[in-house]
């Protein structure tokens, strides 16, 4: 079928979704039905509480199978979420899956308007649907060779889970790390919640497999600088992190020697990347909880590290020789931050999100101190307590019956910390801590302490230059976003470009593999079979139409996309699918109209806008 | 709703890799906007000739919304392309006395939220000011401006 061989389809059916409500509670689905089954070329017209159920889906493969229609419209959500689900069930109906067309009537009605208005542009939205689906024509997939490789970006644990998983299904790993060392944040833990396994063991079993693996290649002190190509065919530069003086291998750097450790920068042919470029620790302001004006104010995770190496007098518990009677730990530093409440960062944001991660990790470490040193108390002030999960929620119970002491604040009035004064009460302590107690009715209560820990929560990990640099999107929490929370969850809207592990949110480690197994998956499903099928959005040239004019060449936007042939004696142009970016720049220049986009053609937006300026009650 | 709604149409063309979940965005927030609005989404809007643009305001349209990745374009070369594209269309709009306010070219991307809203409200403040468009031979501008 070429540009000016348009033929309009009269069997379109239009398949209308309520979305459990969604869309019905503010759009008359059966009125839309009941009209858009009287335009020109509507052979059917259906309803279903959830289109995209097994139920909805076999309406469009029943009709299709009876042959009572060729094209085919939904009208429901967002496309992002359901265009490949309809495209499937099209194909399973022995169809081909772009005689095709969506019509969202939820994100861009019935969530944005009400009544009457809302089932008018519905109808409208419905009618331009279908104008141009009457003029779609069946389309066949570009097959691309993929390469079938995958580039880890990260060696903590999700980045050494996804290569795991990914070495499993056969295929090549480069594994990419910043650092000079694998395991990332949980190489830094001592023993993890909520069962107390030893994070060493967990880094250094998973790590060995992977290091001894001939099909992983791991690059440590590594970085990724270039990154170009599309998905199955990524070309990424490497480059060595440089000992901090930014100089490369042989380089003689005063005062400390020649460079060693920098290879030559490394060029990498991938089929996919998985992001797994982890967090980082909150880190307090100076004053925060007396954070950074009293050294005994210290973050969780430094005082695991330290209570790793913890000694014991008669049951109290000696950190660096100094006696710890009584620890006050302090939720929620970091994390659920309210504007107008909190400080703001020096770029002018806040932490509005929970960490999930530090309630549990609190009272496991509370857990740990009063069942290993009976003689230490500890007072856990919390805003609320959130031990989610499997097995979590039994540490709160557990630390209940171990002794831990717990008081409830409000985000208007967290806790004081301050100097312990002379005469004061417990002045024997180097800090006093002040909180307005909810459990006792807002009681002000006042303890002294040795220790104060601070559970810092996780913010995103700085990967501007490579968010930059991929075009990746960021959510307003600044993590890495994926398509969809549900439908797509380790997926970016990169193509062949997945997410794993904390690179995306905060999460435990066990979330963090799973992320990592899961964007693994994807990515050897994507490149198993060695070639990968694309979208067949292309130009295509009529030459009954092409006058051989090359306007279309000279406004191509990638190279080598449409060139001038010879065709009995006229010159014609002639496209090459495989470079054709599917832009249509070309398509705006040709004085005859004799390229368009296979399945976004002019003539079809022509005939969208036909049907939002018609009159439907004429028309019909 | 931020304005009155006017009874012209307003056509948004919106990219699908940045303006359309842009748009969808608005609509995950249930944030209410004028319904005389039909988002059509497009590859890019670099496809469109000029002759598109002066069809649409001869067969009813009010007010056209380009809304692009703007330098965010996947498509390098393409923005400028179509900004180039666009001034042509203006020139040909005040050759037939057609206000130029009726299109505009903007960037929105996948969580512009206000900048959607704000685009929208602003263009049906200027359809409800100027009323429907005047109406043109859409073949006498095809045949001109082919030449």
């Amino acid at each position: 079928m070429t540009a000016s061989k348009h033929q309009r389809s009269d069997r379109v059916g239009v398949y209308i979704c309520y979305c459990g409500g969604n869309i019905s509670d503010h759009v008359d689905v059966e009125k839309v039905r009941a009209d858009v089954e009287k335009i020109p070329g509507v052979a059917v017209a259906r309803t279903n509480m959830f289109m995209c159920s097994d139920p909805g889906q076999e309406l469009i493969i029943e009709d299709l199978r009876q042959g009572r229609i060729d094209r085919v419209v939904v009208a429901s959500c967002a496309p992002s979420l359901h265009e490949t689900t309809f495209r499937g069930a099209i194909t399973r109906a022995g169809a081909n899956p772009y005689i095709y067309e969506h019509a969202n009537i939820r994100e861009h009605v019935s969530w944005v308007l009400h009544g009457d208005r809302a089932t008018a542009k519905a109808e409208k939205l419905v009618a331009a649907a279908v104008g141009k689906a009457r003029l779609l024509e069946p389309l066949q997939p570009i097959r691309v060779e993929a390469r079938r490789h995958v580039t880890v970006i990260g060696g903590g644990i999700a980045g050494l889970k996804a290569a795991r998983v990914l070495a499993d299904r056969g295929l090549e790993v480069v594994l990419i790390e910043k650092s000079p060392f694998l395991g990332g944040h949980v190489a830094r833990l001592d023993r993890v919640a909520p069962h107390g396994e030893k994070a060493a063991d967990l880094v250094a079993e998973l790590a060995r497999s992977v290091l001894e693996d001939e099909a992983i290649t791991v690059l440590t002190r590594s970085q990724l600088v270039g990154f170009d190509g599309y998905v199955g065919n990524y070309d990424l530069r490497v480059r060595a992190v440089s000992d901090g003086d930014g100089e490369g291998q042989g380089t003689y750097v005063p005062f400390r020697g020649v460079s060693g450790g920098t290879p030559p920068e490394l060029t990498i042919e991938t089929g996919a990347i998985i992001m797994a470029t982890g967090f980082r620790s909150y880190r307090p302001r100076r004053g925060e909880y007396g954070h950074g004006d009293h050294a005994e104010v210290v973050t969780l995770p430094e005082f695991i590290r330290r209570f790793s190496m913890a000694e014991s007098a008669d049951g109290t518990l000696v950190l660096d020789g100094r006696i710890i009677r009584s620890i006050a730990m302090i939720h929620c530093v970091g994390s659920r931050q309210i504007p107008g409440i909190h400080e703001e960062d020096a770029e002018g944001r806040l932490n509005e999100y929970c960490s999930r991660v530090c309630c549990s990790a609190v009272l496991h470490a509370a857990c740990r101190i009063r069942e290993r040193f009976p003689g230490t108390r500890v007072h856990d002030l919390y805003r609320d307590i959130r031990t989610y999960g499997r097995d979590q929620e039994e540490l709160y119970q557990r630390a209940s019956g171990a002794g831990v002491v717990f008081y409830r604040f409000s985000p208007e009035e967290p806790p004081r910390v301050t100097a312990a004064q002379e005469g004061a009460a417990g002045q024997d302590f180097p800090l006093r801590v002040t909180v307005r107690d909810g459990l006792t009715f807002g009681e002000e209560v006042e303890m002294g302490v040795d220790l104060v820990v601070l559970a810092t929560g996780m913010e995103a990990a700085q990967v501007g230059d490579l968010v930059a640099m991929m075009k990746l999107p960021v959510g307003s929490d600044r993590f890495l976003q994926e398509v969809h929370p549900k439908l797509a969850p380790v997926e970016s809207s990169v193509a062949g470009v997945f997410l794993a592990g904390t690179a995306q949110a905060p999460m435990t480690i066990g979330e963090a593999c799973n992320g990592a197994a899961a964007a693994a998956v994807k990515a050897a499903s994507l490149l198993g079979r060695g070639y990968l099928e694309l979208d067949p959005f292309v130009a295509e040239v009529d030459p009954d139409l092409c006058q051989g004019t090359g306007d279309c060449v000279r406004a191509c936007l990638a190279e080598g996309a449409l060139e001038m042939v010879e065709e009995n004696g006229h010159a014609r142009a002639r496209v090459v699918a495989a470079r054709c970016l599917g832009c249509g720049a070309c398509v705006a220049v040709c004085p005859t109209g004799a390229i368009d986009l296979k399945g976004w053609s002019l003539k079809q937006y022509e005939a969208m806008v036909d049907m939002i300026v018609a009159d439907l009650a004429e028309s019909t | 709703m931020a304005s009155q709604e006017s009874e012209g149409r307003i056509l948004i063309l919106a990219t699908e890799s940045c303006a359309y979940p842009g748009a969808d965005s608005v609509g995950q927030a249930h944030s209410s906007y004028p319904a005389n609005t039909y988002i059509l989404r497009v590859r890019a809007p670099v496809m469109f000739p000029e002759r598109f643009y002066l069809d649409c305001f001869a067969k009813g349209i009010s007010g056209i919304i380009i809304m692009s990745c703007g330098e965010e374009c996947p498509w390098e070369g393409a923005y400028k392309a179509l900004a180039d594209r666009i001034d042509s269309v203006y020139r040909m709009m005040r050759e037939r006395d057609i206000d130029i306010r009726r299109l505009r070219l903007t960037a929105i991307c996948t969580v512009c939220n206000r900048a959607f809203l704000k685009e929208v409200n602003q263009m049906n403040e200027i359809v409800s000011e100027l009323g429907p468009p005047g109406q043109l031979q859409t073949g006498t501008v095809q045949a001109v401006d082919s030449q």
